[in-house]
């Protein structure tokens, strides 16, 4: 049985090991003679094995000098001087020597040396033409130091760098050989005609090291606030819910008048809202609206008093929730039963900081059927809560000017205790009976951007939406979709 | 929503028991408990409900709710032979006069850190900042009746709160701190609101300052109440608190001629309500004896008339109460919200998804099947990151804001792939490639309709891979569309195509052009995309779209 480490050596690998063994230190040229291979490839296993304690790879720099391929021919056929200097006797005219090929290097060097001496155009042998330093280094570049130099400045001989490897077996190398090392040829990468042939069956594939860490890629993905966005819808479809999407601009009336909120209200002053230079004409059968604010219309209201403005309903505004979309669906489809939902934007005018961002996304749900009291809004809460992984749910008073009863449901969150989260009640009869809706409609509403942050931990609001690419690509998708409370 | 502050000492008091109780209740009664400190405790209170403004008010209803003492509470008024006139020249200025004389009042320095709060509580929630009601009390022994209301030359003057010498009402409006906070309240008329005595003393000037000369002290017994305003309802709303929070201190009250009419009342209101339409709201179980008795507990004066009525009387300063189901409300705060057992209507629906989100959806598989990462960028930009950095010219169907809040979100965006590189901007050194999408709305011509935007920014990032992903989108998402060399001054010429689907320029894509990249500090190529999916949708009008 092999060890764990021996399963992970390519062959080539053990059989460098074994040639190792037997010489406990090699170069690589020897041993890649054994292993009838290249140095290169010889250094690239020994390295792999020095990577996993099993060798030891030395690596020394050496300088060493060589002819370049014109010192290996003055080496065999002299020095250009020397052969010019051969070529005649005592004398010869210049314009003679000349046609010698060597003579414009040859001539040089033999006047540089004192070979020669020129005069009147006769080049004349002064008669001492020693065999000089160079030549013999020539010969051998070890003879002369001072040769040497000058063959290098001639360009006749180079400077090498030469790095030599010193290769060793280290004790658990040799514990290893020692223990067996299997020889059977290994595969790395299966081939069509491996699987095809079923050759496969006689390979040994090539074991890899699971441990080692792969590369890290990064998915495309979903971002982890639209996972969660996607996680609410469909549990909303599951219980029924018809989605309702629309525009982001919406007429004062839609986005107040129709759900009661008086014309003085806060909320519809320019220093809450965002109001466009857009006007749209209020609907048919607004007088009903008007007549609901001015004095409760036909119901047991009292309504606002004061007289109600219809220039005031037809100013527009970027909808500051999503319930103006709501009450116009309902208006659109009054047949009962009806259950409604949207997920979108709303618009509020808030300087953006780490907890207030301008636009946040709303999530909004309604039902309209004849009979549904307040206890089924509790219970549609509950459900939708507990759905959503809030075991915990409890219900208390609360305040909202187009509801009636209203209440504010709080979930448990470990750690954080009773978290307020979001508001529901029944749509007050101000609101249904101006919009021409007999039946009781329940509706609730919830500022998701509150739960990403309760979710996803999050500190700041403005990552959701100039995100870090970073926190994106690292944030778990299984964490986004993961269920809260406890 | 106001925060009133609770001095548990003086609370405990007024509703006979002690905190421990009334913290555990409280909460079920309406109300968020901010800060719990050693001697209060700081409470948010509905902005429905102004008379629990002050501990007075919160005493009186938990008395109630808690069982020490249920029923109307009961407000004798005696009348006091002062009058106030008030001139029909503030009709179009600040018509409305409220008034009450209040005598007997023992403050001390609880029922001030009550009363004051009470006072800015009003003026906040009721008064929409002093516009629609202001409050003055005075001390009634400084002063001579009868008092007049007028609207009065602004060079008038009188020494007002917190200063020593005589200041014109213009100069008050200039100078003194109030002044400047609600000068916009009168500045747009010619004349102002005052309040004089019989020697044409000022007692205040309305909405701004009273005079130093009634200046409420711990020696003050007798109180002249005005309260003035533009809407006749809230003007007596608040009068009517604030006399009934000083009566539950033991002070009587007394009522003034306005014109010849006497005011206050502080009678309850009547109405009938029946018993099956409170069953069939809240889905409780009750009879008439029941609902009454629920009501009594939250102070509502109830009795049952045969077994479907129950006749009410509803305390003067419940201003909230417009409508037969704000009295169910109250009977299931009493009955406790906490009491009521959940359940699951019948009723039978099918789930439907819109069409709108469902393209989107499709769009978001296909990005991150070729490797892109979803963003959700702010639908709020500015002219300069939609248009000037894209080298583009100005859409003149964009939506401006009216009144933005910061340079950065003057509109909304016309197109998404701004956004994207500005996200590219702000992680300018994480590692590339980087792939990003968005979808989602974008409005033109104050209609909203939905575009898919991409972008790859890397080394490599050309025109055939941005191509390639146009493509991608193009086939799935069934178009028939044709490619045209586009003139899109956001990428490099001869880079750049169009798509057109039945002739209409439905979206772009290419290589960003490298003043883009510059405008936004991006040192690598990237390209990007951008597609209309009103080319996908085809649904100009839809009933579920509104």
């Amino acid at each position: 049985m092999e060890t764990d480490t021996t399963q992970t050596l390519t062959l080539n690998e053990k059989r460098l090991l074994i040639a190792l063994n037997t010489k406990k230190e090699a170069g690589p040229e020897l041993l890649a003679g054994e292993l009838a291979t290249t140095g290169e490839a010889v250094i690239q296993y020994a390295l792999s094995c020095a990577g996993k304690g099993l060798a030891t790879v030395d690596r020394a720099v050496a300088v060493a000098f060589r002819l370049t391929p014109e010192g290996e021919t003055y080496a065999r056929e002299g020095l250009p001087e020397r052969q010019v200097l051969e070529s005649f006797d005592e004398r010869i005219a210049m314009k003679e020597l000349q046609q010698h090929p060597l003579a414009r290097i040859g001539i040089g060097w033999m006047r540089k040396k004192g070979w020669v001496a020129i005069r009147e155009g006769i080049v004349e042998k002064t008669g001492d033409a020693p065999q000089g330093e160079d030549e013999a280094a020539l010969q051998d570049l070890a003879a002369s130091d001072a040769g040497l130099k000058m063959l290098l400045k001639r360009g006749l001989v180079a400077e090498e760098e030469s790095v030599a490897h010193t290769i060793r077996i280290t004790p658990e190398g040799e514990a290893l050989v020692a223990a067996g090392i299997d020889l059977a040829e290994e595969v790395g990468t299966l081939t069509r005609e491996q699987i095809v042939s079923g050759e496969w069956k006689n390979l040994k594939l090539r074991r890899y090291s699971v441990t080692t860490l792969p590369r890290r890629v990064f998915p495309g993905k979903i971002h982890p606030y639209q996972q969660l966005l996607g996680e609410m819808r469909r549990i909303l479809l599951n219980m029924g819910f018809a989605e309702i999407y629309g525009d982001v601009v919406q007429s004062s009336f839609w986005n107040f008048d129709a759900l009661f909120q008086p014309q003085d209200h806060p909320a519809r002053e320019m220093q809450d809202t965002f109001f466009i230079d857009v006007r749209r004409e209020c609907p048919e059968g607004w007088e009903t609206v008007r007549d609901m604010h001015e004095a409760g219309g036909e119901t047991s209201s009292t309504g606002w008093g004061g007289a109600w403005s219809r220039d005031t309903a037809e100013g527009c505004v970027l909808r500051t929730h999503t319930t103006g979309l709501t009450i116009r669906y309902l208006h659109d489809n009054p047949e009962p039963p009806v259950k409604a939902f949207s997920i979108g934007r709303a618009y509020r005018r808030e300087a953006i900081d780490p907890t207030h961002t301008p636009e946040f996304e709303q999530l909004e749900g309604v039902v309209m059927d004849d009979g549904v009291t307040f206890r089924h809004l509790l219970g549609f809460l509950r459900e939708f809560y507990r759905q959503m992984g809030f075991e915990d749910v409890r219900f208390r008073p609360g305040y909202f000017p187009y509801t009636e009863p209203s209440v504010e449901p709080e979930v448990w969150v470990d750690g954080l205790g009773w978290v307020e989260l979001g508001g529901a009640g029944v749509f007050r009869e101000e609101v249904t009976a101006a919009n021409g809706l007999a039946c009781p409609v329940l509706a609730w509403g919830l500022g998701i951007s509150r739960l990403a942050m309760l979710r996803m931990n999050l500190k700041d609001l403005r990552l959701l939406y100039r995100s870090d690419v970073d926190w994106v690509r690292e944030y778990p998708l299984s964490r986004a979709q993961a269920r809260g409370g406890r | 929503m106001p925060i009133i502050t609770l001095l548990y000492e003086y609370l405990e008091t007024l509703v006979g028991t002690d905190r421990e109780t009334i913290l555990a209740r409280l909460p079920m009664f309406g109300a968020d408990i901010e800060r719990m400190e050693e001697d209060h405790v700081d409470v948010e209170f509905f902005a429905n409900r102004p008379d629990l403004y002050s501990t007075e008010g919160v005493a009186r209803a938990l008395r109630g709710f808690l069982g020490i003492e249920t029923d109307l509470p009961a407000y004798e008024v005696a009348p006091s032979a002062i009058d106030f006139s008030v001139d029909p020249g503030l009709a179009g200025i600040r018509p409305y006069l409220g008034s009450a004389v209040i005598r007997n009042v023992h403050l001390d320095e609880d029922s001030i850190v009550s009363l004051m709060g009470l006072q800015e509580a009003l003026h906040w929630a009721v008064g929409r900042g002093r516009k629609k009601v202001a409050i003055g009390i005075h001390d009634l022994a400084r002063i001579t009746p009868p008092f007049r209301y007028y609207a009065a030359d602004p060079a008038t003057a009188f020494i007002p709160l917190d200063f020593d010498r005589e200041m014109t009402l213009t100069e008050i409006l200039a100078d003194h701190p109030k002044g400047r906070d609600y000068a916009h309240i009168v500045e747009p008329y010619p004349r102002y609101p005052l309040i004089v005595d019989a020697h044409d003393r000022v007692l205040s000037f309305p909405p701004i300052i009273n005079g130093e000369l009634t200046r409420v002290t711990e020696e003050t017994t007798d109180i002249l109440l005005d309260t003035t305003g533009t809407d006749r309802r809230a003007v007596m709303t608040a009068v009517n608190i604030i006399c009934t929070a000083f009566a539950e201190t033991g002070a009587t009250i007394e009522s003034v001629h306005v014109d010849g009419e006497q005011m206050p009342s502080l009678a309850p209101s009547e109405r009938t309500v029946s018993v099956a339409e409170c069953r069939r709201l809240l889905g409780i179980d009750l009879a008439a004896a029941d609902l009454a008795a629920l009501l009594q507990r939250m102070r509502i004066g109830a009795v049952p008339d045969g077994t479907d009525r129950v006749r009410i009387r509803i305390p003067c300063y419940r201003a909230d109460i417009m409508h037969d189901w704000d009295v169910f409300e109250d009977a299931a705060i009493a009955y406790g919200y906490d009491a009521i057992e959940p359940a699951l209507p019948r009723t039978f629906t099918i789930g439907r998804e819109h069409p709108v989100s469902r393209c989107m959806d499709l769009v978001r598989t296909l990005m991150v099947g070729l490797g892109f990462q979803e963003m959700m960028p702010f639908t709020l930009t500015s002219e300069r990151v939609l248009f000037a950095n894209m080298r583009r010219d100005a859409d003149p169907a964009t939506l401006r804001l009216m009144r933005p809040i910061s340079e950065e979100q003057t509109v909304v965006r016309t197109t998404i792939l701004p956004m994207l590189a500005e996200i590219l901007q702000l992680n300018v050194h994480r590692e590339l490639p980087m792939r990003l999408f968005a979808v989602g709305d974008v409005v033109q011509h104050a209609a909203t309709h939905q575009h898919a935007a991409a972008v790859s920014m890397h080394p490599e990032a050309d025109f055939s891979e941005i191509y390639a992903a146009a493509d991608v989108l193009c086939r799935e998402l069934g178009l028939a569309s044709t490619i045209a060399e586009s003139d899109d001054p956001a990428f490099i010429p001869g880079r750049r195509g169009d798509i057109f689907v039945g002739g209409a320029r439905v979206g772009v894509f290419g290589e960003l052009h490298p003043e883009v990249l510059g405008a936004f500090e991006l040192d690598q190529p990237a390209a990007g995309l951008e597609l209309d999916l009103r080319a996908v949708l085809q649904s100009p009008s839809r009933r579920d779209t509104p």
